[in-house]
């Protein structure tokens, strides 16, 4: 085994390791409604966000094609460069963890991989018409097409329902929610886990293991990159659960479904056509909808406001992050000593934050 | 210089919106209606009223059937690609 060789098991072990960050952090997104509402227990709602993750990956590979060829040179860059950018997507990911922060971590990864580029191989290895047209201008335009159907949705639901008794409304929604939370899995599975596998595909193509041309995804980078989100989400993020369940609306059951049914059909028409969207905008965009749509002032914007400073923030940071991390690693040269080291602190890192974080004990109890 | 029209793929964003739309529209509409010809049987039978409990019955089994056909058509889409 030669030393490229070596950075190319970290690169995949990284990105692996972003996968279930990923999952982890997403969570909330996914099960958030349900529980809000009460139409599944936190337990059921991240057991079944997991499977539906794991199986959600199987199904398309247009995002993974969009990761791996329109974003940056594959022919430009090296695997050690690919490890940098995800050194800022996980960091970013991990500090918007720590402090309660739903942001993006789609974005995360783009903005993390894209500064890792700059820094070391210059603007020129960024395909610019890839990361406007692909990713910049559909993830304004996708939480905004998820806000505006989750208001024509929640309104379709309470012209038809509204005059019901509640019991009997509120008992169908919630069964529906169980329907919508499952497709929203299934969504997040399929658009986020495919942004690994091509991470994973652009390293094994920078390395030589792949080809430039004729786009294909290894089964085993498929596989493994579904059980990493499924595991992750599983594991949870009970912190923003609560950010998002909660604090931006109070949700009644046929708004959880709107809500759900909106983010659903926005992430999978978008992962069909090979948008890498952030599914947590999306769902944010949808949740709000549905809000927004029975009551503006529903909707605690003050709250939702912070949710969009992150989301800004979200791209500069770890693409800075992302660009600090490449030149860390470029002082030990082009061996595996750099990322090895650099691996090494960031798991001391992450370890210090979750043993800070149990200390101070779970926000929402797993019942 | 490259002018945004030529970068932004406008078809396929018009047509991911539409078919969200329509997705999430439709599924919506399809569920609420089952719900509320579940509702109304169930409150029909009660009262003794069965013709209107037989169209309501008739309602919620169409709609549901469209429920779980809309995610059927969806899943399949996007499995063949």
């Amino acid at each position: 085994m030669d030393s490229s060789d070596l950075v190319l098991y970290i690169v995949v072990a990284t990105a692996l390791t972003f996968d279930f960050t990923n999952g982890f952090h997403d969570t909330a997104n996914v099960v958030a409604t349900s529980i809000s509402t009460h139409a599944l227990s936190p337990r059921s709602a991240v057991a079944l966000a997991a499977v539906l993750n794991f199986v959600g990956a199987f199904i398309s590979i247009e995002v993974a094609a969009t990761i791996a060829s329109d974003v940056v040179e594959a022919g430009a860059i090296t695997p050690t460069v690919i490890f940098a950018g995800l050194i800022g997507a996980i960091s970013w990911n991990l500090i918007t963890w720590y402090y309660g922060l739903p942001s993006s971590s789609s974005h995360a990864l783009i903005g993390g991989v894209v500064g890792s580029v700059i820094a070391a191989v210059g603007t020129s290895a960024v395909i610019g018409e890839g990361v406007l047209g692909k990713v910049l201008i559909p993830a304004v335009i996708a939480p905004v097409a998820a806000f505006v159907i989750g208001v024509i949705c929640i309104g379709v639901a309470y012209r038809i329902c509204g005059r019901l008794r509640p019991g009997a409304a509120n008992r169908g929604f919630r069964g529906g929610q169980v329907v919508s939370s499952a497709m929203l899995a299934l969504a997040h599975g399929t658009n986020d886990a495919q942004k690994t596998m091509g991470i994973i595909t652009l390293a094994l193509i920078a390395n030589g293991n792949l080809p430039e041309t004729g786009f294909e995804v290894p089964t085993w980078v498929i596989v493994t990159s579904a059980a990493a989100i499924a595991l992750g989400t599983y594991t949870g993020g009970w912190r923003i659960i609560r950010t998002m369940g909660t604090r931006i609306i109070k949700m009644d059951t046929a708004q959880g479904f709107s809500a759900q049914g909106a983010g659903a059909a926005t992430i999978l028409a978008s992962t069909h056509f090979g948008f890498p969207l952030s599914t947590t905008q999306v769902i944010a965009g949808g949740v709000m909808g549905a809000g927004a749509g029975k009551r503006v002032s529903a909707v605690r914007w003050g709250v939702a406001g912070n949710l969009v400073i992150a989301w800004v923030l979200t791209l500069p940071a770890s693409a800075a992050i992302g660009a600090a991390s490449y030149g860390f690693v470029s002082i030990f040269g082009p061996g595996a000593l750099g990322p090895v080291l650099l691996s090494l602190a960031g798991i001391a890192l992450g370890l210090g934050l979750f043993a800070q974080r149990i200390r101070q004990g779970q926000p929402v109890p797993a019942t | 210089m490259i002018s945004l029209a030529t970068i932004i793929d406008g078809k396929a964003l018009l047509e991911t919106v539409l078919a969200a739309a329509v997705a999430g529209v439709g599924i919506t509409l399809a569920a609420s209606t089952a719900i509320y010809g579940f509702a109304t049987f169930a409150e029909a039978r009660t009262d003794g009223r069965f013709i209107a409990a037989g169209g309501a019955a008739l309602l919620a089994l169409v709609a549901s059937l469209a429920f779980v056909g809309g995610i059927a058509v969806g899943l399949i889409v996007m499995v063949s690609g």
